[in-house]
């Protein structure tokens, strides 16, 4: 052992940059107790000091929740890094093996773990959670909406309750698609071994997992008055709970930001040899596309959040128009986010449809081009759309014309966006699996929310349905009925890659057909009571409204009752599902090609492309058993020099 | 970027069965529909009560005869596949090895556009046609203003005539000067289709020709916190008579 | 999964239980009738109460959570018998100021549009001296309007304390209303009083249970 060390004068002992015995110990309690423990600190000094300013409960919730982030991220290891970089230490193979939780079970998923695997169950579970959470004030919602006076939420809980639902389901359908399956699906369909920022990518996860307690905070704060859009200046008035909101968007940007460069620079340099843009998966389009947008998206509602900060804690007056300020200050900054999130949200999950649709039609995907130019459209216009949310807001009536016409014009590239999977579809061979019938329930509601959308965007016609039920109605048509059913098909299409084992499928249509109906029931009724002029986020209503609204809430039972069985299905099928073979739907992109459970490295050599991953009908028909020969990667390609040195080389950078 | 059409479909001949089911379907969605266009949305938006509305429920009515053939085809397309093209249980053999067929491609996108164009123009043409109102010589001008949680109505040229519903005279056209003592409200007189947000330290503006007698609800559409859902009063549009009266009963004159 | 489904079903519930529990019901008396111009009506009482403060009302002796908050008592739920002459008494023990909406200086929506102010009837009170307003409204669909507005004159800022209390003497606000059918409307004070906020409108004004609350016509 001496003689080893002395025979490599070159690398004198190095500590572990990861850190010796204490620093490996770091997993979620230690986050949390460095959270709680930061967070009372913070809490106790902000007290002591700030406590008689005019502004002083607000900069106490501030600092304190600030102080509990800090103390969380330092408690999970975020932070071990860059100061062992500062310290002038770097990270050994070993320290980056246990990084990324190699041989360590399940206190893996409980850690800062680097794997781009381990992320995306992370991600995963956080985003069910969330759902659980939303979904949960959702039925609350529905059931204080049964009828016109039902009293079983007062004003104030009703209020904080819309503004968390909206919050919580906007986080959560933001990162359903490009946190689980961008994480873990995306780099093995590219081919590469991880991330190319794997420490950024637990970064990105762990500080939503920070920020998620500080937006809870906000039910003990007052809540949040003023929905999801947290509007200026009533949130200027609003209780506490509003520092809360502000400290998680903060975070939340960060959060974003950080995956988007992740996930970005993954995908321009880490795509396997021979994987040109034209054999590049859609999915991957879609994946980039999203993250993308929201690169430039959200520093704009972070800067929105800071802006209120500084008048919530410092008398500032960004929005207050007695000192000077604007409220559509605050109304622009926050649509110039809002208008390109929903894309964000929208665009994966329709990419993972158009991924998982030829599979299931044994078809090309038609029009390939199409799909990526459509999608680019919609990139493109999506950012100069934001103000037809403020047609009726009084700001500058001109611009109606002008936002009217790139509105509608949107229509064009997601219009061909159903061509592309319609052309997919015809005269394949339609295999209705759970995942596809997500395709076909898209298709179906979709039409709905685009169509609805296009009344929206007509001025006049948005005077009238503005801040109604129909707008609520609307955009749940679009972010449940297409994201989140895509999002659904997603978690169903890629599960068996994910877990190791096929999801119950009989489970699956149930939930599938409970979801479908009931969410088509409820938001008929919404959009009914909403043309006869229900005002959105109202705690009573006239009883003209009444019998919409409880066929709304049957409807939203029935969706609750739909996503439980899903729960169901996911949990018991991850437990003790059948195992699944390492393709079992015949696909053909590189991510069927990896055994399951896939090893931590992916690729035991990497794969060299040959083709694009569509070529349904072009080969003789494999029959989709698992056991395909005529994969067109060349996977186990002989061991020639540059395969080798492709094999080797990544070794280093990568973990 | 992609190889589009590598393979031709050669048997396309074999599919102008497809075609004629696929016509049917649509063919009867598109009349579902259009009947629906015509009947549902209007009617569950009430009777107008201004040209305003009329313009909207008209825009509704056009928007959904024009969307319905294009939602029929989608949806036409679906449902034929899953009864003609469905696959029992997993498939044994690959679908058509088609690419893409530019044709298609082209005319969707064309189809669409032709389409938003129209929108487009219909929808200017309606602005300009909704806002001619406020070009009226001699409108009544009502002050409104909304303070958490309750709208109050004062008319500046009566007499300051104060109010906490809001009177409307037959046939007159009316500007509406909108603003708020605290947060952002919007104002919304529902069956005469105007909604105009009101916003603290500006006024913002809004215009109607009442043309029906009866009252109307007017509502807050933006949510401005704890009472937002009881923030409604009542329009009433009365005769120019009647309307005379009320004024000199509350200590104005015209 | 199953701490998520715990965590969701916990946050829930302590969603519910911290939000604030309805307060109190105070019933109006009813103690004979009236003649009023819509014939005799059974005549109901309630007597009200407004504070610099929440040690007064329903909050408790200590002030519950904000004791420094403005407040109604003693409750700030009420209940009011439909097609009745209902009289409300207020003692007004907060200062004031400039009201910023001069429409609720003025009494609206009583009988005779007046209220008595310590024996003293009035139609309006100085705009430039209002402690409070009571105002009552509603969703107007489906039951009787019912839009009620009284200002309530403030208390001299140098009023002596009246000895054994913490407050100087009241000013006595008699108003009288009739009411329609049966109905939930909601009342809130229109005088913004909720220091420290926003346009004066957060805190105690955007609270229930300190200036704003139910009134319900059985």
């Amino acid at each position: 052992m001496t003689a080893a060390v002395i025979s490599q004068p070159a690398q004198p002992h190095q500590p572990a940059a990861a850190g010796g015995g204490l620093m490996r110990r770091l997993n979620v309690g230690t986050a949390v107790a460095g959270g709680v423990i930061l967070g009372l600190i913070g809490w106790l000094v902000a007290h002591s000091l700030l406590q008689d300013d005019d502004h002083g409960s607000d900069q106490v919730v501030l600092v304190t929740l600030t102080c509990w982030a800090v103390g969380f991220m330092i408690g999970i290891g975020a932070f071990n890094g860059p100061i062992g970089w500062a310290l002038g230490r770097d990270l050994r193979r070993e320290d980056e093996l246990f990084l990324a939780g190699k041989d360590q079970g399940i206190s893996r998923y409980f850690r800062f773990t680097t794997d781009h695997k381990v992320v995306g169950i992370q991600y995963l579970v956080v985003t069910m959670v969330l759902f659980a959470l939303g979904g949960t004030l959702a039925m609350l919602i529905r059931t204080n909406l049964i009828s016109p006076h039902s009293h079983f939420l007062n004003p104030q809980t009703y209020n904080a309750i819309v503004g968390l639902h909206g919050l919580i389901m906007i986080v959560a359908t933001i990162i359903m698609v490009t946190g689980p399956f961008g994480n873990f699906i995306m780099p093995i369909m590219i081919g590469a071994r991880d991330m190319a920022f794997p420490r950024l990518n637990a970064l990105s996860l762990w500080l939503i997992v920070a920020a998620i307690p500080t937006l809870l905070s906000a039910a003990v704060l007052g809540g949040i008055p003023t929905g999801w859009v947290g509007y200026a200046p009533l949130a200027d008035q609003a209780p506490p709970g509003m520092d809360s909101y502000s400290v998680f968007i903060i975070i939340f940007a960060v959060s974003s930001a950080v995956a988007g460069a992740n996930i970005t620079t993954t995908v321009l340099t880490m795509r396997a040899r021979g994987m040109s843009w034209n054999r590049t998966p859609i999915f991957v389009y879609g994946t980039v596309a999203s993250v993308g947008l929201a690169i430039p998206a959200f520093p704009m509602f972070m800067a929105s959040q800071i802006l209120l900060q500084v008048d919530r804690t410092q008398g500032g007056q960004f929005f207050v128009a007695s000192g000077g300020g604007s409220p559509w200050l605050y109304a622009n900054l926050f649509w110039l986010m809002g208008h390109p999130e929903v894309y964000v949200i929208l665009i994966p999950a329709l990419a993972a449809l158009m991924e998982l649709t030829p599979v299931f039609s044994r078809k090309p995907l038609f029009s390939f081009n199409a799909a990526v130019i459509s999608i680019a459209g919609i990139v493109g216009l999506s950012v100069m759309v934001w103000a037809h949310h403020m047609y009726a807001s009084g700001w500058a009536p001109d611009l109606n014309g002008p936002f009217m016409l790139t509105t509608e014009m949107i229509s064009v590239p997601t219009g061909l966006l159903f061509l592309v999977i319609l052309g997919t579809v015809w005269r394949g061979r339609v295999w209705t699996t759970v995942p596809m019938m997500a395709t076909y329930a898209m298709l179906w509601n979709f039409i709905i929310g685009g169509v609805t959308g296009i009344y929206l965007s007509d001025v006049p016609a948005d005077y009238a349905l503005h801040g109604s039920m129909f707008v609520t109605a609307h955009f749940h048509y679009t972010l449940m009925g297409a994201g989140l059913t895509g999002a659904i098909g997603a978690l169903a299409y890629w599960f068996p890659k994910m877990t190791g084992r096929m999801m119950n499928e009989r489970a699956g249509y149930i939930s599938f057909w409970l979801v479908q109906i009931g969410f088509n029931v409820t938001f008929m009724g919404m959009f009914a009571v909403g043309l006869a002029g229900q005002p959105r986020r109202v705690v009573t209503y006239a009883h003209l409204f009444a019998t919409g609204n409880l066929v709304s809430t049957i409807g939203a039972y029935t969706i609750g009752i739909g996503m439980l069985v899903l729960l169901y299905a996911v949990i018991s099928s991850w437990r003790h599902g059948d195992r699944a073979p390492a393709n079992p739907w015949g696909g053909k992109t590189l991510e069927w090609t990896v055994p399951n459970p896939i090893p931590l490295e992916n690729f035991e050599v990497m794969p060299v492309v040959t083709s694009d991953f569509y070529g349904y009908g072009e080969e003789p028909s494999t029959g989709a058993d698992g056991e395909d020969a005529r994969e067109p990667v060349h996977a186990g390609a002989p061991a020639g020099p540059a395969a080798a040195v492709v094999a080797a080389a990544p070794v280093e950078g990568e973990l | 970027m992609s190889v589009e059409p590598a393979v031709a479909d050669p048997p396309r001949r074999h599919s102008r069965i497809d075609y004629w089911r696929i016509g049917w379907i649509w063919l009867a969605l598109t009349i579902l529909l259009v009947l629906f266009s015509i009947w549902v949305p209007t009617r569950l938006m009430g009777p107008p009560a201004s040209p305003t509305m009329r313009a909207v429920e008209s825009t509704m009515r056009v928007f959904s005869i024009a969307a319905s053939p294009v939602a029929a085809l989608v949806w036409a397309v679906a449902i034929y596949s899953l009864i003609r093209w469905k696959s029992k249980g997993r498939p044994t053999e690959d679908g058509p090895a088609v690419r893409g067929y530019g044709p298609v491609t082209i005319t969707w996108a064309a189809v669409s556009t032709v389409l938003c164009v129209f929108l487009l123009i219909w929808g200017l043409a309606e602005m300009t046609s909704v806002t001619s109102a406020a070009e009226a010589s001699n409108p009544l001008v009502v002050n409104v203003t909304g303070q958490q949680w309750v709208w109050t109505f004062s008319y500046p040229d009566e007499g300051n005539v104060e109010s906490d519903q809001l009177y409307l005279p037959l046939n007159r056209p009316v500007v509406f000067h909108v603003t708020s003592k605290d947060v952002i409200h919007s104002f919304w007189v529902v069956q005469m289709g105007i909604k105009v947000d009101a916003n603290p330290g500006v006024t913002t503006k809004t215009s109607v020709t009442p043309d029906k007698l009866g009252t109307f609800d007017v509502r807050c559409a933006e949510l401005c916190g704890l009472r937002h859902a009881d923030m409604e009063t009542a329009a009433h549009v009365v005769n120019p008579a009647d309307f005379t009266t009320w004024i000199a009963q509350n200590g104005g004159h015209t | 999964m199953i701490v998520g489904g715990v965590a969701a079903v916990a946050i829930t519930g302590f969603v519910l239980s911290t939000a604030g529990a309805t307060p109190g019901l105070l019933k109006a008396t009813v103690n004979g009738t009236a003649d009023t111009a819509q014939g005799q009506l059974p005549h109901a009482f309630l007597n009200l109460a407004t504070y610099p403060d929440s040690e007064a009302g329903e909050h408790g002796a200590d002030g519950g959570a904000h004791p420094d908050w403005v407040s109604y008592g003693p409750t700030s739920n009420f209940e009011v018998p439909a097609h009745s002459l209902v009289t409300i008494t207020i003692d007004q023990y907060d200062g004031g100021e400039t009201i910023t909406n001069p429409f609720f200086a003025k009494v609206r929506g009583t009988v005779d549009g007046t209220m008595t102010v310590d024996g003293k009837t009035m139609t309006e009170a100085d705009p430039d001296a209002i402690g409070h307003t009571f105002t009552i409204h509603a969703l107007p669909t489906n039951q009787d309007p019912l839009f009620v507005s009284v200002p309530l004159p403030a208390v001299s800022d140098d009023a002596p304390e009246v000895e054994g209390t913490d407050y100087p003497a009241p000013h006595v606000v008699t108003f009288s209303f009739i009411t329609g059918g049966k109905g939930e409307y909601v009342w809130n004070c229109e005088f913004p009083c909720g220091d420290g906020y926003y346009a004066k409108f957060g805190g105690p004004m955007s609270t229930q249970g300190y200036m704003s609350g139910n009134i319900n016509v059985v």
